[in-house]
C-alpha cells in the first residue's frame, strides 16, 4: 500500500465517506464482471516531485473539492496544509483513553485489594497508592497507544481490501518514485471537463481515468471467512483443555513438560537414601566432633533446664534490659504474632484466615491462660525451641539469646493481663486516669 | 540556492567577522550579535560578580551554611552545562537534523564545563583539606563507624575524591572544547568532514559522559548521606540536567529572538521539539524519581528508607509534595498540549518554571542532609544562585560575542531549516 501522504496529521476524513456510498453496497451482491465500460470512478494525476503535487495540491484545495486524496512514497511536508486538511481530533480520544485507563487501575487495584479480598501485604495498608502506581501508569500507557493505533486506522478507513487505484499500473509507482493526486467523481463539484482542466493546468507528467473496479468482487473471500473460523476454533482449544484440567479429575500422572525440574537427581531431608546403610539422607556429624559456633554445653543457656528441670529464672549470660524487652518484641511482632496475634490470645493473621478456609484448623493457644502464666521460663523457652502439638519448632530459625528475649516479652506481655494496682508506681497510676 | 554565484555570496556573509557588530545569513537571518551580548556580559557578570563576593563575605561567618548553599546553586547552574554537553553529544549521536539550527547554543551553553571545574574548588577544596562539613566521609574516623561505611572508605576517601573530580572535568572539558571548536571549524569548512567525525566520536563519548555524569552525581550529591544506596541516582541528576538544558535553550533563544537574532532561523517548529523534549523528560524525571522511591518504600530496609525518613518529616515532607506535584503534575499538564509547546509565551512560562523546580529539586536532594527540622531560606542560598547564575550567565555570553549564533557550516543546515513537525 502507498503511504497516505503526510504522518499522523494526515488523519483525513474522506476514506471512511467511501464506504458509506450507496453504489458501493450495491456493488457488494455483483458477480465481478468486466472492466470496459465501467464508470469513470475518478480523474488520476502523476507528478515527479512533491514540490509539484503540493502545487497542484493547493489548486485542487481552492477549487473547493473535498473527495480528493494524494498519494506519495514518502510522508511530505506540508502537504496536509496544501491540502486543506483540517488537525485531528484524534489526541482527545488518546487523552480520554488515557484517563480512562488511569481510573480503571486505580479502581481495580482498590476493589480487588482492599474490598474484595483485603489482604496485608509487607505490613503495607490494604489499599496502598505507592504499589499502585506502576499498574497505574501501564493502562494508562496500554489505553492510550492501542487507542492511538486503533484510532488512527478506523479515522483513516483502514484497512481497505480493494481500490480502483490497485487496478492502475502506473499507480504501483506511487510506492517508489512518483506523486499522484486523485479526484474522485463523487465529489459534488467534479465536473468532467473542468476538472480535467484544471489539473492539465497544474502540469502532471500524466493525466489518466481511473474506472470503477468491476473486477474484484467486494466481498470478503470465502477462503478467508474459513480459515478465520477454523484458526478461531484452534485457538480456543487450549483454554477449552486448561478449562477442563481444572475442573475434571484424572488417574493419569501428570505431565512433565520439563522432566528433569519436576524430579530432580538430588536426596532432600528426611527421604530415604539407599546408599547408606541406615537409610537415611542426613548424616550425623563424625562422632566426637563438634562443628564450629556449635557448642551447647550450656544446659541453662541452651535448653531451659537446671539439673535435669525447667529454670525459673533467666540464665546467667542473659540480662532483663530494657533492650532485650525491645527485642522480644520485635522478634514475637516476626515469629509468633501471625498466629498468636499481637497481643497473644491466639487470634494472629493466619489463624484468622485458616479458621475462613475451614480446613481443620486447630486454633493457636491463648498465652494468657492460666497454666501457661505458671509454666518456668525454661519450659517456655522449650516449647519455642522444640514445638508444640501443631506448633513447629522455632530453634533452627532463632537465635538462643532471641528466644530468651521472647520468653521476657511474653512475661512482660502476660503481666499486661494480670498485674495489680499495687504494683504500680505512682506515677504509673497518674498514668492510667 | 543552487548556483553558484549565490553560494559564494553566502559564504562571504558567513564569515566569521568576530566582534564586528551583527552578521546576516544567506537566508537574511541575523546570525550574530556583540552588541547585546556584551550588554548581557556585563550585566550578568556585574550583578553574578557582586553576589558571589557577598556570599563569600557572608560565608565566613557560617561556613557550613555557605557551603550547602552554594553546592545547590553550584549542581544547579553544572546540570545545565552538563546537559548541554549530553544534548550536544546525543544529536551527534543519532544524526539529528531538526537541532542543528539550535545546536551552536547548546554547544556554548556545554562549553561553560570550564568555568564550572573553578567553581567546584569552593566545594572540592574543602574536601581537600579536610573540612568535614559537608562530606562526612572526609573524615576517616567516621568512615570506621560501622561494617558498611567501613566498605565504602575504599571508595568514598580523600584521595581518590580527589583524582575522580580530575578525571570528570577534565573529560568533560576537552569534550566540550572539541564539540564547540570543531563545529566552529565547520562554520568555514563547510563540508561534513567534522559532523562525520563527530558522529564516530559520540559513542564513546556518550558512554564517558553517562558514566562521568553518574559517578560525579554519587561523588557530589549522593555522598552527602554516605550510609545511603541507590543504584538509580546518577540517571536521577541526568533527569534533572535533560530537563534543565532543555529550558535553558528554550529561554537562551527567545532572549536572542527578542533581540533579532535568528528570528528567521529558529521558527515554531524548532521551539516545538524542544518543548517536547521538556515534557518528555518531565515524565522520564517522574518515572526515575518514582522507581527510586518505590523499591525503597516497598523493601523497608532502614539503610535505605532513612534517606526518605528525613524527607518525609518536619517542614520537609511539604517540599516532598511540592516535588510531585511542582515538578511532575503541573509540568505535565501544562505542556501536554502541542499548542502550548508552540506557543513562545506558554514555553517560556514553561521553561522557567521548570528551572525553578529543578533548582528546589537541588535544594531538596543536598539540604535535608543536615538542616532536618524543614527548609529554612537563607539569604546564602539566594546570594550563591546569583552569583553563581550570574557568573555562568556572563561567560557564555562572553564566549558567544562575535560567533556565529548558528552552525552556518554544516551540510544538512537546509533540511534543520525547513524542519516541520507536521
Amino acid at each position: 500500500m502507498p503511504t497516505m501522504a503526510g504522518t499522523a496529521g494526515m488523519i483525513t476524513l474522506t476514506r471512511p465517506r467511501q464506504l458509506e456510498e450507496p453504489q458501493m453496497s450495491e456493488m457488494h451482491h455483483k458477480k465481478p464482471e468486466s472492466q470496459e465500460d465501467a464508470p469513470l470512478f475518478g480523474l488520476l494525476a502523476e507528478y515527479n516531485t512533491p514540490s509539484e503535487l503540493i502545487l497542484a495540491s493547493q489548486k485542487v484545495r481552492d477549487a473547493g473539492f473535498t473527495r480528493w486524496d494524494t498519494f506519495t512514497p514518502f510522508p511530505v511536508h506540508g502537504i496536509d496544509r496544501a491540502m486543506g486538511i483540517k488537525m485531528t481530533r484524534l489526541p482527545w480520544l488518546v487523552l480520554g483513553a488515557a484517563l480512562a485507563g488511569l481510573s480503571l487501575a486505580i479502581w481495580l487495584q482498590w476493589w480487588t485489594n482492599a474490598v474484595d479480598y483485603p489482604w496485608i501485604i509487607s505490613g503495607k495498608p490494604f489499599w496502598s497508592l505507592p504499589a499502585n502506581v506502576p499498574i497505574m501508569f501501564e493502562l494508562t500507557v496500554l489505553f492510550a497507544g492501542i487507542t492511538a493505533m486503533v484510532g488512527m486506522l478506523v479515522m483513516n478507513g483502514l484497512p481497505e481490501p480493494a481500490h480502483p487505484l490497485d487496478l492502475k499500473r502506473r499507480f504501483a509507482r506511487a510506492t517508489d518514485d512518483k506523486f499522484f493526486l486523485l479526484v474522485e467523481t463523487r465529489d459534488p463539484r467534479f465536473d468532467e471537463v473542468l476538472t480535467r482542466s484544471l489539473l492539465e493546468k497544474s502540469h502532471p507528467a500524466a493525466l489518466e481515468d481511473v474506472p470503477e473496479d468491476r473486477t474484484t468482487s467486494a466481498q470478503i473471500p470465502t477462503g478467508l471467512i474459513y480459515g478465520l473460523i477454523v484458526l478461531t476454533a484452534i485457538a480456543v482449544v487450549p483454554f477449552a483443555l486448561f478449562a477442563k484440567a481444572r475442573t475434571t479429575k484424572s488417574r493419569n500422572t501428570r505431565i512433565h513438560a520439563i522432566a528433569d525440574m519436576d524430579s530432580q537427581p538430588k536426596f532432600k531431608t528426611q527421604r530415604e537414601n539407599l546408599i547408606f546403610a541406615d537409610g537415611r539422607s542426613m548424616r550425623d556429624p563424625v562422632a566426637g566432633t563438634v562443628a564450629q559456633g556449635q557448642l551447647r554445653d550450656d544446659d541453662a543457656l541452651y535448653l531451659g533446664k537446671v539439673n535435669g528441670a525447667w529454670a525459673r529464672t533467666f540464665p546467667s549470660q542473659v540480662t532483663p534490659t530494657a533492650e532485650l524487652m525491645d527485642r522480644g518484641e520485635q522478634r514475637f511482632g516476626i515469629y509468633c504474632a501471625p498466629c498468636h496475634g499481637q497481643s497473644g490470645e491466639g487470634d494472629g493473621m493466619v489463624h484468622l484466615r485458616a479458621s475462613k478456609l475451614g480446613q481443620g484448623w486447630v486454633q493457636p493457644s491463648n498465652i494468657h491462660q492460666q497454666y501457661i502464666r505458671e509454666q518456668p521460663v525454661g519450659q517456655l523457652f522449650n516449647t519455642i525451641t522444640h514445638g508444640i502439638r501443631s506448633m513447629p519448632a522455632y530453634g533452627p530459625q532463632i537465635s538462643a539469646e532471641d528466644r530468651w528475649a521472647i520468653v521476657l516479652y511474653l512475661r512482660a506481655l502476660e503481666k499486661s493481663r494480670a498485674a495489680n494496682l499495687g504494683e504500680l508506681t505512682a506515677e504509673q497510676r497518674q498514668n492510667l486516669k | 540556492m543552487a548556483d553558484s554565484n549565490s553560494r559564494d555570496k553566502k559564504s562571504k556573509s558567513q564569515h566569521p567577522a568576530k566582534g564586528s557588530g551583527h552578521g546576516t545569513s544567506s537566508w537574511g537571518d541575523v546570525i550574530r550579535n556583540s552588541s547585546d551580548t556584551h550588554r548581557l556580559f556585563v550585566f550578568a557578570g556585574g550583578i553574578g560578580g557582586v553576589a558571589l563576593l557577598l556570599s563569600v563575605a557572608l560565608g565566613m561567618g557560617d561556613f557550613k551554611r555557605f557551603q550547602y548553599s552554594y553546592l545547590v546553586a553550584f549542581m544547579w547552574t553544572l546540570s545545565i552545562s552538563l546537559g548541554g554537553l549530553w544534548w550536544v553529544t546525543l544529536q551527534h549521536l543519532v544524526n539529528a537534523k531538526w537541532s542543528i539550527v539550535v545546536r551552536r547554543v547548546g554547544e556554548l551553553i556545554a562549553a561553560n564545563i570550564g568555568l564550572m571545574a573553578i567553581l567546584s574548588l569552593p566545594i572540592v577544596v574543602p574536601a581537600l583539606l579536610g573540612n568535614s562539613d559537608l562530606y562526612v566521609w572526609v573524615d576517616s574516623h567516621r568512615m570506621q563507624e560501622n561494617h558498611v561505611l567501613h566498605q565504602k572508605s575504599a571508595y568514598l576517601n580523600v584521595p581518590f575524591f580527589a583524582i575522580r573530580v580530575v578525571v570528570y572535568f577534565g573529560f568533560w572539558f576537552l569534550l566540550s572544547q572539541h564539540l564547540l571548536k570543531s563545529s566552529l571549524k565547520q562554520d568555514s569548512e563547510k563540508a561534513d568532514t567534522q559532523t562525520v567525525r563527530l558522529r564516530r566520536l559520540a559513542g564513546p563519548a556518550m558512554m564517558g559522559v553517562a558514566l562521568t555524569l553518574t559517578f560525579a552525581a554519587i561523588d557530589f550529591l549522593m555522598s552527602l548521606n554516605p550510609m545511603w544506596f541507590s543504584t538509580i541516582f546518577g540517571v536521577y541528576y541526568l533527569a534533572g540536567c535533560v530537563l534543565a538544558i532543555h529550558a535553558s535553550l528554550a529561554l537562551t533563544l527567545l532572549w536572542l529572538q527578542k533581540r533579532g537574532v535568528l528570528v528567521k532561523t529558529v521558527s515554531q517548529e524548532h521551539f516545538h521539539d524542544i518543548g517536547k523534549m521538556m515534557f518528555a523528560f518531565t515524565i522520564f524525571w517522574a518515572y526515575i524519581a518514582f522507581s527510586q522511591f518505590m523499591l525503597i518504600w516497598y523493601a523497608n530496609i532502614p539503610e535505605e528508607t532513612h534517606w526518605y525518613l528525613l524527607r518525609a518529616e518536619n517542614g520537609w515532607l511539604k517540599v516532598t509534595w511540592f516535588q510531585l506535584i511542582g515538578h511532575f503534575i503541573l509540568p505535565f499538564a501544562f505542556l501536554l498540549s502541542r499548542h502550548m509547546k508552540r506557543s513562545r509565551t506558554a514555553l517560556a512560562l514553561g521553561a522557567l518554571w521548570v528551572l525553578f523546580v529543578h533548582y528546589v529539586d537541588m535544594y531538596w536532594l543536598v539540604m535535608p542532609t543536615t538542616f532536618v527540622e524543614g527548609p529554612e531560606v537563607h539569604i546564602l542560598d539566594l546570594t550563591c544562585w546569583v552569583g553563581l547564575t550570574g557568573v555562568f550567565v556572563a561567560a557564555v555570553a562572553y564566549r558567544a560575542r562575535g560567533l556565529n549564533l548558528v552552525a552556518v557550516g554544516d551540510p544538512r543546515l537546509e533540511t534543520s531549516l525547513a524542519f516541520e513537525n507536521v
